[in-house]
């Protein structure tokens, strides 16, 4: 026997000892390409909290009180841009969305082989119509109406919600829950708030062997359900949702910082699901429910959601008609109704317009700035500087709100 | 990735994973999990392109094996260990045990670096002639050629063995490129 027929036999008969591939793994192949993709091309999804709704309406601080008030924080006019500002310092705003907050990450190191992906926000003072620093807090959500934000302290997960008043930077009420929570959402009337509940942070970095960078878990969630909260009142409930349990169910496969959020009426909660269906809808006691019609389409990597309407749905990027472009979809249907500019779509400005991320002349895909990108038109209207292309420091990811 | 496309990935991965699983173990050196890695990020890859690839099988491949030869020279510079010895067999095998042998070479087809090892399963695994090895290698037919001299050569070094084993035809043509296939000892 020669040298080379016995590596030849060696290979074959190793090959052949291989059981098969898991089912499933197609589906972890796209759950990483998602993860990786959004975390390179823009904020991360799962943090998104641009609210789109109709009704508008903010709880008060005070509890006890007839609890909701008209919005008001900062007054509406069509679009208030900053396109020499990176990041940015004074209110921006487009019709009915404004940028109610933007924040950075880094990863502070806990262990050699530990770390936590920490937030620093800046957060819209309605007042001063600037951004000011709130390094307080590790997650926020701002309510409909720039008044109120919804604030957990660092740590995470913890044990209470605060109230912040954003122009006094105080918090005016806490609201204590019984299971540990990381992510917080508004409803779109602002009188409910969903907030994901975690056994452990979701924001953990670990170090992969041989790379040098951190990342999150793959395929581990410590996440454990969701408490539905009455602003108000301050009751909640909370409903348990169990990872999946094998790699026939698409709700193994999540992301470790995968949030529910309001469906658009405010009455289902939902969460993405990196591998098909996509997402999943609930009703408030956890029984999984199927989606309401105009959200069937809704794509959970795609922060825009559905049109004011209802009848419209942001898709994901075309980048046939232009070089960066995103698909509009009909909510019903689900087909393509149209192109329109903006390489992500981030929050619906009006029917037809919204705000993306867009690139710039230079052609660069990770040079991006905010822009109001509209529906049949070639128009792309800068709103912010351009964002830094690195992970660092100066890349910063906005949290909208409706005004 | 439409939805479309999303299904043809599923049906292709479905019914090609396995296999592709299999190559891209060998070229990690048996080691599954460095494997499954290998083959994700070759599918990630190809993923991103999805719609414009004629042949998804050939165009995986080819990331698998230039991924891991990348990867072995960009970032997991010393993660692979040249060792003498042989591999722990527990007892002497008999040499003319063709199960022990093959038990032996797999070793130290282990111990090979990942650009030798991929230039043998791309030879004797994939059964590819030397000017197809190199234009998937991105290399000269020369440096194919040496490569696979050198690497033989290292399997007898690793696995005395094999000294008994007679030449492979690849062994007894001259190589034309003697460039450094392996700069680490």
């Amino acid at each position: 026997m020669n040298v080379d027929e016995l590596v030849r036999d060696a290979l074959r008969d190793q090959a052949e000892g291989q059981p098969p591939a898991a089912p499933g793994f197609a589906d972890r192949v796209l759950a990483v390409r998602r993860r990786r993709r959004s975390r390179r091309l823009a904020s991360a999804a799962a943090a998104a909290v641009a609210v789109v709704a109709v009704a508008v309406a903010v709880p008060m601080l005070d509890s006890g009180k007839q609890d909701v008030r008209p919005s008001g924080g900062v007054e509406q006019t069509s679009v208030t841009a900053r396109p020499d500002q990176s990041p940015p310092r004074d209110v921006i705003a487009a019709d009915r969305v404004a940028l109610a907050a933007y924040y950075t990450s880094r990863n502070v190191e806990r262990s050699a082989d530990r770390a936590v992906s920490e937030r620093t926000y800046w957060l819209l003072n309605p007042k001063t119509k600037k951004y000011e620093k709130a390094d307080r807090w590790s997650y926020v959500a701002v309510a409909p109406g720039l008044v109120t934000a919804a604030v957990l302290e660092r740590d995470l997960p913890v044990r209470r919600i605060g109230l912040l008043d954003l122009a006094s930077g105080e918090v005016k009420r806490w609201i204590p829950v019984d299971r540990p929570v990381a992510g917080v959402e508004f409803s779109p009337d602002g009188t409910k708030l969903v907030a994901t509940t975690y056994s452990q942070s979701p924001d953990q970095r670990v170090k992969i062997e041989g790379s040098d960078d951190w990342d999150a878990l793959f395929m581990k969630s410590y996440r454990t359900g969701f408490h539905v909260i009455d602003v108000a009142s301050g009751r909640s409930s909370w409903a348990e949702v169990k990872v999946g349990s094998g790699p026939d169910d698409p709700g193994t496969f999540l992301n470790s910082r995968q949030d529910f959020g309001f469906s658009g009426d405010g009455r289902l909660v939902w969460s993405g699901l990196p591998s098909e269906p996509g997402k999943r809808f609930y009703d408030v006691a956890g029984k999984e429910v199927a989606p309401p019609a105009r959200e069937r389409h809704r794509d959970w990597g795609v922060e825009a959601g559905v049109s004011p309407d209802g009848a419209l749905v942001a898709g994901q990027f075309a980048g046939k008609k232009w070089k960066t472009s995103s698909w509009i979809l009909d909510s019903r249907t689900g087909k393509a109704r149209t192109e329109v500019r903006g390489q992500q779509l981030l929050a619906w400005a009006d029917g037809d317009s919204l705000v993306a991320w867009d690139i710039g002349p230079d052609g660069n895909e990770f040079h991006q700035r905010l822009a109001l990108v509209t529906m049949g038109s070639d128009k792309v209207v800068p709103l912010s500087g351009f964002r830094s292309p690195d992970d660092t420091k100066g890349r910063w990811e906005p949290v909208f709100a409706q005004r | 990735m439409d939805a479309e496309a999303q299904e043809s990935f599923r049906e292709f991965v479905a019914n090609r994973s396995s296999a592709l699983l299999k190559t891209a173990v060998l070229l990690s050196g048996g080691d599954r999990h460095a494997g499954e890695d290998l083959l994700q990020n070759a599918l990630i890859k190809a993923a991103g392109r999805w719609h414009r690839i004629d042949e998804p099988e050939a165009y995986v491949r080819q990331i698998l094996y230039r991924q891991q030869v990348s990867r072995w020279r960009l970032k997991w510079p010393r993660r692979e260990l040249s060792v003498a010895e042989l591999p722990e067999t527990g007892t002497a095998p008999d040499a003319s045990g063709a199960a022990e042998l093959r038990l032996v070479m797999r070793g130290a087809l282990a111990r090979l670096t990942a650009r030798q090892r991929t230039v043998l399963v791309l030879r004797y695994f994939e059964d590819l002639p030397e000017a197809e090895v190199a234009r998937i290698l991105g290399c000269s037919v020369g440096t194919v050629r040496s490569a696979t001299h050198r690497s033989l050569a290292r399997l007898r070094a690793l696995a005395p063995e094999l000294t008994a084993l007679g030449p492979a035809a690849d062994e007894q043509r001259p190589s034309l490129d003697y460039s450094p296939v392996e700069v680490r000892q």
